[in-house]
């Protein structure tokens, strides 16, 4: 896939850098861990 | 720039899966999830077909009814197509290839004498960044898929941030002085070694941190952990998944020749294995062929392993930190400036989850894995269907069985274990479990004893459901992101990273292998 595809993020990922995509990736895991923690 | 594009693909994916979900639910695919073996995830298979499929029929036909305009609902909803295509081949992954080669697996070990899909790591893993690489290089990624297919780098994060629930610091106390050193010696020696030669064959350095993770720890899985930390391109990943597999099988086949050659023990053998073998597969592998009729040799190489993939924490911020100085060049900026400026948030967010795994919050803190012993009162009763309290203590025909074949058993260990056993209607501790199970697994009693003495093991290890829910979950970040990871390698990408990975792995590997034989061979004595 080619960069010049998209006009934001990269051909990699949707997010404009990698702290946003990490950032993301911490909040969607602390969620599941909470509802992971509470419901099973 | 619009990114929605109109087409009936999206609907057409949400209407198969809702379909497979509801014939699961019916009992109409009872045939086939037999023939696989897949009936324990029949529930796993209706949630996520029924909202995955909901998602795609809503979406889709909201796609082909609206036209779409530029925007922020045109940029994230556009995704959903990409995450429908990668979810539909991961299911076929993971609920069909996967269990499909497990099963071939089992059935040709008799012929084969190793189970191949096991030693061949031929899981979802391998087949998941695979079935990418082949849809990518025949078919091509549809248009309407390719802006969600760049979702799989978060969800690869995900489920690495995840993974450090599976590990406990308790864990890492419990193990044997003797394997930390050392495994520590052999982890941190090999990645130093990975990071060194790399750097002097001008290797990129998301290559040789991919590379060294996956040499240094424990393979495949180390592997794609470190990789986003390195942001390692996705051709880099498959070329050190490549290195460490076919490494991995020449030692399983060689490293119990050797042994038995050299006539070492079970327990030399055992610390030679879980050091020196790169996978956890191919260690158990080695271990078996070392020792097919007992179980002294893989306990000691499991041991080793879990040590090895304990390092992993470690490993990953060590790499996250020299990453991100070899980027910048650190000798001109401050480290801590860069480092707060450039270090991945995501590995904090697996530290913070190893951290809150050993406090013991989802399974008791000295769980590995989930996995734990526990012969108190309360884990020895369970419910039966009505709720009533069952006793999961052997029963005095259970102990007739054992107290008639008792005989057989000569060694003074196991003869110990087994009366403490029988005295106390259950193990006592993890080491009677384990001296046990070599019992079993030598077939030293009867079909009748060994069966209680299975039920006995079985009565006091316990999985934590709550970390087995994180494996689940974690399985499932990790198809995504890796069926997604393989879409992006062409054969272009591959031929232009060269050789130079196999190369240095496949030197460091030798290094490894011969240098924790000679350890082993001077430090290890039999009677550890």
């Amino acid at each position: 896939m080619a960069e010049d595809k998209f006009d934001r993020g990269s051909a990699l990922t949707v997010f404009k850098t990698d702290r946003h995509e990490d950032f993301m990736a911490l909040v969607l895991s602390l969620v599941i861990a909470l509802l992971v923690y509470l419901f099973v | 720039m619009v990114y929605t594009r109109r087409t009936v693909w999206p609907l057409v994916l949400g209407i198969i899966m809702v379909a497979y979900a509801y014939l699961v639910q019916a009992g109409m695919l009872e045939p086939v999830i037999k023939f696989l073996g897949t009936g324990r995830i029949t529930g796993e298979m209706q949630i996520l077909g029924y909202t995955f499929g909901a998602i795609g029929i809503v979406i889709g036909l909201l796609q082909l009814l609206v036209p779409p305009k530029e925007g922020q609902g045109d940029y994230y909803l556009s995704m959903v197509g990409g995450v429908l295509f990668i979810m539909m081949v991961a299911f076929i992954v993971k609920w069909g290839l996967d269990p499909l080669m497990a099963q071939w697996g089992r059935q040709a070990q008799p012929a084969l004498g190793f189970n191949f899909a096991s030693v061949m790591n031929l899981n979802y893993v391998v087949m998941g960044i695979l079935a990418g690489i082949i849809i990518v290089n025949v078919f091509k990624v549809p248009g309407w898929a390719e802006n969600g297919v760049r979702l799989s780098r978060l969800g690869l994060k995900t489920g690495v941030i995840l993974l450090g629930a599976l590990y406990s610091l308790a864990e890492l106390a419990q193990l044997g002085r003797l394997s930390v050193v050392l495994i520590g010696f052999f982890v941190l020696g090999s990645v130093g070694v990975v990071l060194w030669m790399g750097a002097r064959r001008n290797m990129p350095n998301s290559m040789t941190g991919v590379l060294a993770a996956g040499v240094g720890v424990c393979g495949v899985s180390a592997a794609v952990a470190s990789a986003p930390v390195v942001k390692a391109k996705s051709t880099e990943i498959a070329y050190t998944i490549g290195t460490i597999l076919l490494f991995g099988v020449l030692c399983m086949f060689l490293f119990p020749i050797i042994g038995k050659a050299m006539g070492m023990g079970f327990i030399q053998f055992g610390a030679w294995a879980g050091t020196g073998i790169l996978n956890s597969a191919q260690v158990a592998g080695a271990a078996l062929a070392f020792q097919p009729n007992g179980i002294e040799t893989l306990k000691v190489a499991e041991i080793f392993n879990i040590t090895r993939v304990l390092f992993l924490p470690i490993i990953v911020l060590w790499l996250a930190v020299w990453y991100v100085r070899r980027e910048v060049g650190a000798e001109k900026v401050d480290l801590v400036q860069v480092i707060v400026g450039k270090f991945p948030v995501f590995v904090l967010g697996f530290i913070l989850m190893f951290a809150l795994s050993s406090t013991g919050i989802f399974a008791p803190a000295q769980h590995y894995q989930g996995s734990y012993f526990d012969n108190s009162d309360k884990a020895m009763t369970t419910k039966d269907k009505d709720g009533k309290p069952v006793s999961k203590l052997l029963g005095d025909k259970d102990l007739a069985a054992l107290q008639a074949d008792a005989a057989k058993v000569q060694r003074q260990d196991q003869k110990a274990a087994l009366q403490r056993l029988i005295q106390n209607k259950k193990l006592m501790s993890i080491d009677d479990d384990d001296t046990l199970r070599g019992v079993v697994n030598a077939k030293i009693m009867g079909k009748a004893a060994n069966d209680v003495l299975t039920k006995a093991h079985r009565a006091v290890r316990h999985t934590a459901k709550k970390i087995a829910m994180f494996r689940d979950l974690i399985a499932w970040f990790f198809t995504f992101g890796l069926v997604g990871l393989g879409m992006q390698i062409t054969m272009a990408s591959i031929k232009q990273a060269g050789g130079q990975p196999l190369v240095v792995g496949s030197i460091v590997g030798v290094i490894k292998a011969v240098g924790s034989l000679i350890v082993v061979w001077l430090l290890v004595a039999e009677t550890i």
